[in-house]
């Protein structure tokens, strides 16, 4: 292990990344990076690309062209070097149905370059990170719930302290308590590994992670901090408000605090209330000043609410977008 | 060297846990077991050209092909199937690592059935005592005898490694290692009644041909002549499809 090599500008490195499967194109042309020590999700709807991306930069999937690279080493070039910096948990996550956890992990351990002193140590550390000494240390994997199966992958993917940790849909299938088991164990690696995650869950991937990276049909169409996405790809902010005024007195309202305001059809609710949403620019000084302004002007006006952008939602926006706007961005 | 061994270790330990090999293990002896009981048979009720175990080697392409894709069928179509060979993969062992351990650990198992047989003769040796016919249960015979099948049984386990490689199925890897061990078989065996030496026209080709001979190589062994010709032949063909294994798994992952 080079514990003493200059720690490189990027963990994971992801240049120009292309597959084609004869005329089907899966990724191309790919660029992102993941900082040591960052934890970034990559998002995209099914068949995106997201498993073929991973397997590749795990180097047990050859690109068609581009560059991948684990710690500033090429995986094409020198698989067996980018993958001593790296641990890899792939989708579903296949384990022998016959190998006790303690034995499973003990292989592992071996398999990848544990020191022979230290693989009792690393592997009593593991399981001990992912809650398996008590519950699932001497049962055999096959007999093992799908929460303890994904918990061995993890223990399996942190064996060897890699800089880099890849896992492919960690918390798929897993119950609420499991999810929030994984999450904690995932944001306790900040700042020790990098990881890259895939994950469906968008509400998981925005409480963990750093960074985002969104593709869409193979190719990159957004990536960055939440917040920067939220404010590149939705530059609007919308109001929920519950009057029992007009559309057109709201709307005259609104456009005379700020005139790109627009007021969308309402719907009514009960005993004359109706709910509208305006939508203003998201950089309007009349964001600030909406529930003011319709109150002092007199509105009979039961509700105001700033909407919430998450994670879904600049999801579904960047997924809107064509491949060549996320690269202009 | 280091994962080499780590992944030996392992692939024995799971072989000798494995259901399939011992449902092979009874297979093999039940089908040796019979063969050199009616071997035996036909030598007490009238002069043979050969001796027991002689006749029992001859018939060695009987367990081959009933046995040996039995026990390499798993190897890699199993893995791919349940997709673990893929996380194997992820680690620093190299691909021919992965490749030899299996092949290793596959032949080491089909080494052990062989040895396994030789109790049959030993129980005939002792039931009969000093008075027997030493023919029975020659030690040279039944060393040379084995020497031919472990030596042949190199390119015949490369083969069936080979085979599981380029399937998820099981089912169809033993059905294609059957299909492979019986084409090699037959060949030798026509070759070996063929008068080749005679057929002009194959040119420089009659000499390399007449080395196919497999039934030739097992008399070769059981009557004492190591000849390294047959040896460079299983050899040759061990490290050709194990070659082509490693290509295989590496491009099919």
């Amino acid at each position: 292990m080079s514990d003493v090599a200059p720690q490189p500008e990027a963990a994971v490195a992801a240049e120009r990344l292309t597959k084609r499967y004869g005329s089907l194109t899966a990724i191309e042309d790919l660029t992102f990076s993941v900082a040591p020590g960052e934890v970034v999700g990559f998002l995209g709807p099914n068949g995106a690309g997201k498993s073929t991306t991973m397997r590749i930069l795990s180097g047990t999937m050859a690109g068609t062209s581009g560059c991948a690279s684990i710690w500033g080493v090429s995986v094409a070039l020198n698989p067996a070097e980018a993958k001593r910096h790296m641990a890899y948990m792939p989708e579903n996550n296949p384990l022998p149905e016959d190998l006790r956890v303690e034995e499973y992990l003990r292989l592992r351990a071996r398999l990848k370059d544990v020191e022979a002193g230290k693989v009792d140590a690393r592997v009593n550390q593991v399981m001990e990170d992912c809650d398996l000494v008590r519950r699932a240390s001497g049962r055999l994997i096959g007999q093992l719930s799908k929460g303890f199966r994904q918990r061995v992958g993890i223990a399996d993917a942190l064996l060897a302290q890699p800089k880099v940790v890849i896992l492919d849909e960690p918390t798929i299938g897993l119950d609420p308590h499991q999810i929030l088991g994984i999450r904690d164990l995932i944001r306790s690696l900040r700042g020790q590994m990098a990881v890259l995650i895939s994950s469906h869950i968008l509400h998981e991937v925005e409480q963990v992670c750093d960074k985002v990276v969104i593709i869409n049909r193979g190719r990159l169409v957004a990536q960055g901090r939440t917040d920067d996405l939220r404010r590149e790809l939705l530059p609007h902010a919308g109001f929920t408000v519950v009057t029992k005024a007009s559309q057109a007195e709201l709307a005259a309202l609104c456009t005379a605090a700020e005139p790109a305001a627009t007021v969308e059809d309402g719907v009514a609710t009960d005993l004359g209330w109706t709910r509208y949403r305006v939508v203003l620019p998201a950089q309007s000084p009349a964001r600030e000043a909406l529930a003011t302004t319709l109150l002092s002007a007199g509105l009979p006006l039961r509700e105001i609410a700033e909407e919430r952008y998450g994670l879904e939602d600049i999801f579904l926006a960047a997924t809107r977008r064509t491949p060549a706007e996320g690269r202009r961005s | 060297m280091r994962h080499f061994r780590t992944l030996l270790a392992h692939e024995l330990r799971t072989a000798l846990l494995s259901g399939n090999t011992w449902a092979s293990a009874a297979l093999f002896l039940a089908l040796m077991g019979g063969i050199h009981f009616f071997a035996l048979l036909e030598c007490s009720r009238a002069p043979q050209p050969w001796t027991p175990v002689e006749a029992t080697f001859r018939l060695f392409w009987l367990p081959l092909l009933c046995v040996l894709p039995l026990l390499t069928m798993r190897s890699f179509a199993e893995e791919r199937r349940s997709g673990t060979l893929s996380a194997l993969l992820t680690t620093p062992a190299s691909t021919a690592a992965i490749v030899w351990a299996k092949f290793l650990a596959a032949w080491l198992t089909w080494a052990v059935f062989w040895c396994a047989f030789l109790v049959f003769p030993w129980i005939v040796a002792a039931r009969l005592g000093t008075g027997g016919d030493q023919r029975l249960s020659d030690p040279a015979t039944l060393f040379g005898g084995l020497c031919f099948v472990l030596v042949s049984g190199l390119l015949h386990v490369a083969l069936g490694i080979l085979c599981s490689c380029l399937t998820r199925s099981s089912a169809l890897a033993a059905l294609l290692t059957f299909i492979c061990l019986l084409g090699l078989t037959a060949i030798g065996g026509a070759m070996d009644s063929l008068p080749i030496e005679s057929w002009s026209w194959l040119g420089w080709l009659r000499e390399p041909a007449a080395h196919l001979r497999t039934f030739g190589h097992l008399q070769d062994f059981a009557g004492g002549i190591l000849d390294s010709r047959p040896l460079v032949l299983y050899v040759t063909g061990m490290m050709l499809s194990l070659g082509l294994a490693v290509l295989a798994v590496e491009g099919q992952e």
